[in-house]
């Protein structure tokens, strides 16, 4: 039993492929850098990876968040 | 009224046509009809590919095997695809845009103004309609089996600001309060609703925006321009710059980076904000090609077509030429060249597709890559230079580059 558990704890740490995110590093409000985000994709498939694949490209920071969006980031539905 | 009043009505009335008869009679008298030009081809397209039309244009009126006159006119995409699908003509007597040829102005350049012809009596269905983005952003109708859609280069869209504007990047979440709520998403510094300079509805620009920031074109707030000059003029003259923000194709803002600066954007779920190209002063489109940069779409060019063949051969001509396919006869110019100088990426350049308007992003490997021989345009290529007497130690040897394939 010990060892199912322990293989099932290596299998969700490693997130099943070798492209895990790390965290966000998006903290730098209207920060500019060019040098590879530290929670970047080494090697993108999917859109959320493409979209966040390391690249020495200039990025921009912003941590500033719209008054009226949701505390759990989600929108609210547009007015009428 | 007396008779006194009625004659000086019909006085007022002849010096104002005669006016109106002097201050057009310069403008018929130049303009002949389109269809005197050498084999003239008429297009519908965006105002997005006028800076297309003028390149490709020149180069197409002086191509030794087979010289062709563009001459067309622009409307919104949504009004194109329906112009080629129900066959709408263009009216008799519009006044047409094209490009002189070397022999009649060798001093022509893209930056000089198009020349005038009019359309043919009884009106002229266009041979080529365009669209700046996927089709079914407009119409969830089926294409009909008469006109064929062929897809072109990839168009990026940006958010511009006025060049005295300290603003360099938005998000999706705030694009989506800024245009989606106007003054009451509170997203400083663009809360000014009259400083909001956007597009109609049936127009590309803000379809594709529309499509990234989940604001339903018809929801959007701002001031609606019909053309993307009015937007840039407006941005342009803004009296308080930093509120002021407007929607472009990214072509135009790349002719205008004088005056305007473009704002990097961070798409949804996205972790930083990326600028179209590299930095916010390349020209290489390098996060369009790659995926950083998520506001862009294919364009689309229609022609007719009978029992599967083109019926204007010299339409399908043009449209392969854009589509970055091998013509015959071949061409004398380099159209990789006319379509990176325009600030469009050809297919081949591209490293990433989707499906539709907005869509999830996949991996794309092009059939024959042209990366090497665009980013020589734009910026440098590290690729291996070729030819037939120096072939590639790997890859395919292409347009004089090794192409990985």
């Amino acid at each position: 039993m010990k060892t199912i558990v322990l293989v099932l704890l290596i299998a969700v740490g490693c997130g099943g492929d070798n492209n895990s995110v790390k965290q966000d590093a998006g903290a730098k409000d209207a920060g500019m850098d060019t040098a590879p985000d530290a929670s970047c994709f080494e090697n993108p498939t999917t859109h959320h990876e493409i979209i966040n694949a390391c690249t020495t490209a200039q990025k921009i920071y912003k941590s500033t968040k719209p008054p009226l969006q949701n505390a759990d980031g989600t929108l609210p539905s547009l007015p009428p | 009224l007396d008779d006194r009043s009625r004659a000086d009505d019909d006085e007022s009335v002849k010096r104002i046509l005669l006016c109106c008869a002097l201050a057009v009679a310069p403008q018929i008298a130049d303009a002949a009809p389109c269809s005197e030009l050498t084999n003239p081809i008429y297009l519908q397209v965006g105002d997005t590919q006028v800076n297309l039309m003028k390149r490709l244009g020149r180069a197409l009126r002086d191509n030794t095997n087979k010289p062709i006159t563009l001459v067309w006119v622009t409307s919104g995409s949504c009004v194109n695809i329906q112009a080629i699908y129900t066959g709408v003509a263009i009216a008799a007597n519009t006044n047409m845009a094209y490009v002189p040829s070397v022999a009649e102005d060798g001093a022509w350049v893209p930056s000089s103004p198009t020349l005038t012809c009019q359309a043919p009596a009884g009106g002229k269905v266009p041979d080529i309609a365009n669209s700046a983005l996927f089709n079914s952003a407009c119409t969830t109708e089926t294409p009909p089996s008469t006109v064929e859609l062929t897809y072109g280069p990839v168009q990026a869209y940006v958010m511009a600001v006025p060049e005295a504007s300290s603003q360099t990047a938005i998000t999706f979440e705030e694009a989506y309060f800024v245009f989606g709520f106007g003054l009451a998403g509170m997203v400083e510094p663009w809360s000014d609703e009259a400083a909001l300079f956007i597009r109609t509805a049936t127009k590309s620009t803000l379809l594709a925006w529309a499509a990234n920031i989940s604001v339903p074109a018809d929801k959007w707030k701002g001031v609606r321009h019909d053309g993307s000059t009015m937007v840039v003029s407006s941005l342009q003259s803004a009296t308080t710059p930093e509120k002021a923000i407007g929607i472009l194709g990214a072509e135009v803002y790349d002719s205008l980076r004088d005056t305007l600066n473009v704002l990097a954007f961070r798409a949804k779920g996205q972790y930083a904000a990326y600028y179209p190209d590299s930095t916010a002063t390349a020209r290489d489109k390098q996060n369009v090609r790659d995926g950083h940069y998520t506001v862009w779409s294919p364009t689309v060019w229609m022609d007719k077509t009978s029992a599967a063949t083109p019926v204007n051969a010299d339409a399908r001509y043009v449209i392969d030429l854009i589509a970055g396919k091998a013509v015959t006869p071949a061409i004398n110019f380099d159209m990789i060249k006319i379509i990176a100088d325009v600030g469009l990426v050809p297919d081949c350049a591209m490293g990433v597709n989707r499906a539709f308007e907005g869509g999830p992003l996949s991996l794309y490997t092009p059939a024959q890559s042209c990366v090497c021989k665009y980013e020589s345009l734009v910026d440098t290529s590290s690729c291996a230079i070729c030819s037939d007497q120096s072939p590639c130690a790997s890859g395919v040897c292409r347009n004089g580059y090794c192409e990985v394939q």
